[in-house]
């Protein structure tokens, strides 16, 4: 180890340097968390080849089924590109934030970002908008493959990025929820999927379903009015779905509470 | 002013008493280390310090503020390095990348490449992170304490891990630092480490502190007797001698004297006298780890630790 720049650096300290604006704070957490999620193989395999493979076969079995009232006077593609689409905001954000957190917080990292002065809501809206981005990446994949195999392009942008940044930003608060919750990071992954795969099911993202009981059960959980309300703007050309967005963001809501009152940094109790 | 103080700490975990009355001071640019067996509270204590933890009772204070007040948390953390235990780090983010976006949370921090010089890992600049080996790892670490260029640095337990050289290699960092004015508080178990680099020791156990001072005068090493141990050759015992020896069990004989000088002269001037040579004389005094073992010993009664907390 050098000595000698050591003498140096404390006599340089300077008149303290103006804090950094919040905006680019906020671009050097995202710049960050890109980088860490992009290099690590694994996010890359579950956040991208899975609904990406899926959708492909999807593709190669249904490619030229036309419109059914089985998928609600859709194609089968129109259908599984939107339900796909959602799941893989879900992937991106629920359960890269649920696994991801548990996990940094039982190696101590997330113990080590508190001890710099680096602010929470820096962290957390760091991650939020990381996760966005990691979405809008997958939709358009899985919208891309989807026009390969025929499916119209949707026309309400605006409704879609609507919906997308809402569902996104309420699935990251249910995934920190979850995190939250979990103290044993080797279980976050179980958890997280347990909880995740019979509400798929229920909510029609691997098959739709015609039962108006399950339907209206699972109209009042995630899932499903996600499902609906990336529907409407990708599949039907319709707007912004705002019954169903609102469900979502009562939900969000839930999340953040949970989130604020049991996020703990510290991988030891108090 | 005070760099730290702390005046009657206590903290529970449950029925476990980790910190049961804890008082020390820090003055700006010292070296204290706490010393202490598993369990003795020096991690606890330090968490509260570094503001991760709340304490029951007692007064605490690190550059003037109060590390268990949050409004001013963030200008502690500006102000304070640490580093912790565990290591920490983003395993597939590079070196240089780790501690730039680390550098990035700080109103004025130390250089970047100037910091990975100061740690060692010249050289390792775009490997990532996952290829260092642990030692490199625990310098990354250290690199990330050191880059908010804190006025005080928190160490716990930071050559845990390193190897005798690299070891070196960060004690003498340590103690650039503090000949450039910063003031350390780390925890250690080893002996040696506290020897080497504190200007006071605190000894820590059962959560209370057992003794304080400079190493070199804790539990009164530099006032206790000194030892004059040697052996003599065959044919020869304690009898023969114009001292009074007694045998330390091991074969060899001890004298203990406040006045090693005209002890040892007197010794070795009866044995060159009659051409003999004394087999492994030296002159001891009571090491560090002496002291140490006799201040945490487990028997005495009113130390007794309640319970193991990390």
């Amino acid at each position: 180890m050098t000595t000698a720049t050591v003498a140096s650096s404390q006599s340089e300290r300077g008149p303290a340097r103006r804090s950094r604006s919040a905006l680019s704070l906020l671009a050097h957490q995202v710049r960050y968390e890109q980088l860490t999620f992009w290099r690590n193989p694994q996010n890359a395999i579950f956040t991208f080849v899975f609904p990406v493979v899926f959708v492909t076969i999807i593709g190669a079995l249904f490619g030229g089924g036309g419109r059914s009232p089985y998928f609600g006077g859709l194609s089968p593609l129109q259908y599984y590109v939107s339900t796909i689409a959602a799941l893989s905001v879900l992937g991106s954000c629920y359960g890269q934030l649920a696994v991801a957190l548990a996990m940094r917080r039982q190696n101590g990292i997330l113990k080590r970002v508190r001890a710099t002065p680096l602010p929470a809501w820096a962290y957390f809206c760091g991650l939020l908008a990381h996760c966005v981005l990691v979405s809008l990446v997958d939709v358009t994949l899985i919208v891309g493959i989807g026009r390969i195999y025929g499916v119209p392009l949707p026309t309400h942008w605006l409704a879609i990025v609507v919906t997308l940044v809402l569902g996104a930003a309420a699935f990251c608060a249910l995934g920190v929820a979850v995190a939250s919750l979990i103290s044993n990071a080797e279980a976050a992954p179980a958890v997280a999927q347990l909880v995740l795969f019979p509400l798929l099911f229920l909510s029609g993202t691997y098959m739709p379903i015609h039962s108006t009981m399950l339907n209206n059960i699972a109209g009042w959980l995630p899932v499903r009015p996600f499902n609906e309300a990336l529907m409407g703007p990708l599949s039907e050309h319709a707007g912004a779905d705002w019954k169903h967005l609102a469900v979502l963001a009562a939900w969000g809501c839930v999340g953040s509470v949970i989130a604020i009152r049991r996020f703990r940094w510290d991988p030891r109790p108090e | 002013m005070h760099a730290l103080a702390v005046r009657g700490l206590r903290k529970s975990y449950g029925s476990v008493q980790a910190v049961r009355d804890v008082s020390f001071t820090v003055q700006p640019g010292e070296i204290v280390a706490l010393l202490g067996p598993n369990g003795a509270g020096k991690t606890t204590t330090l968490e509260i310090l570094e503001g991760f933890r709340t304490r029951d009772a007692g007064t605490a204070e690190v550059l003037g503020l109060d590390p268990g007040d949050r409004p001013s948390s963030r200008i502690l953390r500006e102000r304070t390095g640490l580093v912790l235990q565990d290591i920490a780090v983003e395993p597939y983010l590079t070196v240089r990348e780790t501690i730039a976006r680390d550098a990035g949370y700080y109103a004025a921090p130390r250089g970047i490449d100037a910091t990975i010089g100061l740690v060692g890992l010249a050289g390792q600049e775009r490997r990532k992170v996952r290829s260092l080996s642990g030692g490199q790892k625990r310098r990354l670490d250290l690199a990330l304490g050191l880059i908010g260029n804190p006025e005080l640095l928190f160490l716990d337990e930071p050559t845990t891990g390193f190897d005798p050289s690299a070891r070196r290699d960060a004690w003498q960092l340590v103690r650039d630092l503090r000949a450039a004015g910063t003031t350390i508080l780390l925890t250690t178990h080893d002996m040696e480490e506290a020897q080497a680099l504190a200007d006071r020791v605190v000894v820590l156990t059962g959560g209370l502190v057992a003794a304080e001072g400079p190493p070199s005068e804790l539990g009164g090493r530099d006032t206790a007797r000194a030892r004059i141990v040697f052996a003599l050759p065959a044919g020869y015992g304690p009898a023969d001698l114009p001292l009074r020896a007694r045998p330390d069990g091991g074969g060899q004989l001890v004298i203990e004297t406040d006045a090693p000088t005209s002890v040892l002269q007197q010794l070795t001037t009866w044995a060159v006298e009659r051409d003999l040579e004394l087999a492994g004389l030296s002159i001891e005094r009571p090491s560090l780890e002496d002291i140490y073992l006799q201040l945490t010993d487990d028997d005495a009664p009113s130390r007794k630790p309640e319970g193991s907390m990390r």
